[in-house]
């Protein structure tokens, strides 16, 4: 099946030569159809520069960017196949938040039909009459939200959509995006700082460091990268010496942690048998996304899986 | 293009910006007319002894359309288009509607809308100025000189509308651009002003400071817009350019031909550079 977004050496650079900043560096990446892929990097990291030029709000300096197969710089069209929510919602304060879905409608040439029942999706049906200026920012989210999908898109591209959420409303949001996922079949290109979220959403996750892609993978894989087993074996220090001589072993209180595989796990069972120690337990210790995440952007690693 | 218009329609009808900037002028002219009726006729004046002639009385039915070419006028204009432009900014909502339209229809419908909202509040306040007038003649018992038809009356607003409209345009340019390259509506509109008035002030000092700098002063004075407004409004309500005097002996008056060349460039080489500019930036 066609990609629907394709980022290829897709850089930005502010100033020339030497004093030039560059915000993002050669980033590559390709999301399929009905994906909800997962953008993750820290603050500064070139995150909201990157979708800014996937919604042509800014030019990039290099690369190619595919929308539906078509690049953006022959053609913006397939911008009218994407609906998004950048900055947590940016609204014309003056307008009812019915209005401004309706400013919006009449730019997109469509009707305002979809306007209520969007409303009532993201629960302000009964705040559509209500000024935005007097909207918090967990409600004007959720109206970033209805906007990103008045024009049925294909693509929804959301930067940070948790951001002023309370749980509860985070977890409709999580709720909300895996269904446009699983039975609209849309696709989802969302940033975030909540890896919890991001780890219970996504299908696919890139990490971007310093404007540069450090690593691409499925979550399970990106979770499973790096990981190893945490055994219960007594006495302790016999097992630790029948298995440190073979792998990285550590002591974590009465267990041991070791970086082995899991097709290493038949061996390190035979090895701990064969020392004389009692197995209580092997199981595998996942780290989880933000630790894998802290470890990457912090040390800068570079891995595709 | 339509679908771009109708939002920005949609938008300017409610803001407040809108009613301070453009339907002031009916409501002003509706307000201070009434107030200079009731005040006349409380204080009992008499009836005029003769009826005025039939162009005076066209000129003052259709005096209003002086008031958007004045330079008071003209700095509502920058003001309220400033606003319009560099709102989008202030709000942070270029970024919802720049993806789903392409830009340069976003600033054609921008430039479109807000000059026909000002030029509907222009025309009605032209029109409560006449009728208010009109009325007032009545009340009195003023005679109404002989010859006055709707087409008579029709025609001197259209002149005055005319006569109004490159000023209005060419300020529109300007604060437009203003705020497409500051981004800040303060900054849109004190730029728009002071670019207004250095222009009224230098039309206005030209011949004195050509005593100073005769040849560079001379050659501003025929490039620079100021001049050619002024000589358009002659020739469009007077038939007759305007002649200016310099003291070194030269004097300088255009055709009409010849102005409209030079206000219609800098009109469109403003605009232009504003679709430009904008098509390039970069929103973040």
């Amino acid at each position: 099946m066609e990609p629907v977004l394709e980022l290829a050496d897709l850089s930005k650079s502010y100033g020339r030569g030497e004093r030039a900043v560059h915000a993002v560096r050669h980033v590559s990446l390709t999301v399929g159809p009905a994906e909800v892929y997962g953008f993750l990097g820290p603050n500064g990291a070139g995150k909201s520069t990157t979708i800014r030029m996937l919604l042509g709000l800014i030019r990039p300096s290099g690369g190619e960017l595919r929308l539906f197969g078509q690049t953006l710089a022959d053609n913006p069209s397939p911008l009218r196949r994407v609906g998004s929510l950048v900055d947590g919602g940016n609204f014309y304060p003056f307008l009812s938040g019915r209005k401004n879905l309706e400013v919006l409608a009449r730019t997109m040439g469509r009707g305002r039909e979809r306007i209520d029942d969007l409303l009532a999706q993201v629960g302000l049906a009964k705040d559509g009459g209500r000024k935005v200026k007097g909207y918090s920012t967990g409600m004007r989210q959720r109206l970033g939200v209805a906007a990103a999908l008045l024009g049925n898109p294909d693509l929804i591209i959301l930067d940070e959509p948790a951001n002023g959420l309370d749980a509860a409303g985070i977890q409709e949001m999580r709720i909300l995006i895996r269904s446009l996922a699983e039975e609209h079949g849309k696709t989802v290109f969302l940033s975030s700082h909540l890896l919890h979220e991001v780890q219970q959403l996504c299908d696919r996750v890139a990490i971007i460091s310093q404007g540069t892609m450090i690593h691409e993978s499925r979550i399970a894989d990106l979770l499973r990268h790096d990981s190893g087993y945490r055994v219960e074996a007594t006495p302790v220090s016999v097992a630790e010496a029948a298995l440190a001589a073979r792998w990285p072993t550590q002591l974590d209180g009465e267990a041991l942690l070791v970086d082995a595989t899991r097709e290493d796990v038949p061996d390190l069972v035979r090895r701990l048998v064969g020392a004389g120690a009692d197995v209580h337990s092997v199981a595998p210790t996942q780290r989880n996304l933000e630790e894998v995440f802290l470890s990457m952007t912090q040390s800068g690693e570079t891995s595709d899986a | 293009m339509l679908n771009a218009f109708s939002a920005e329609a949609l938008k300017l009808r409610r803001h407040r910006a809108t009613w301070f900037l453009v339907w002031i002028f009916p409501i002003g002219a509706l307000i201070l007319y009434s107030v200079a009726i009731i005040v006349q006729l409380s204080r009992g004046l008499p009836p005029s002894p003769v009826a005025p002639e039939l162009e005076s009385w066209l000129a003052s039915a259709a005096n209003f359309w002086g008031l958007p070419r004045s330079g008071f006028g003209r700095i509502i204009v920058t003001a309220y288009v400033g606003i319009v432009f560099a709102g989008e900014y202030a709000w942070n909502t270029w970024k919802l509607i720049v993806p789903h339209r392409s830009r340069p229809s976003l600033i054609a419908a921008k430039f479109a809308v807000s000059l026909l909202l000002l030029y509907a509040a222009f025309i009605a306040a032209a029109l409560l100025v006449n009728l208010l007038g009109w009325l007032n003649d009545m009340a009195r018992g003023n005679p109404l000189p002989e010859g006055i038809t709707p087409g008579a009356i029709a025609m001197a607003h259209l002149q005055g509308l005319a006569a109004s409209l490159p000023g209005v345009l060419l300020s529109a340019a300007i604060a437009a651009l203003a705020a497409i390259l500051t981004r800040t509506t303060a900054a849109a509109i004190v730029i728009g002003i002071i670019v207004i008035t250095l222009e009224q002030l230098f039309t206005a000092f030209a011949p004195a400071l050509s005593l100073y700098l005769p040849g560079a002063v001379e050659a501003l004075f025929n490039a620079l817009p100021g001049y050619h407004l002024g000589n358009l409004t002659g020739w469009i309500l007077d038939g007759s350019g305007r002649v200016v005097p310099f003291p070194n002996g030269a004097t300088i008056g255009w055709g009409w031909q010849g102005s409209l060349a030079v206000v219609g460039a800098w009109i469109t080489g403003l605009t232009a550079l504003s679709f430009w500019r904008f098509g390039r930036q970069d929103i973040n």
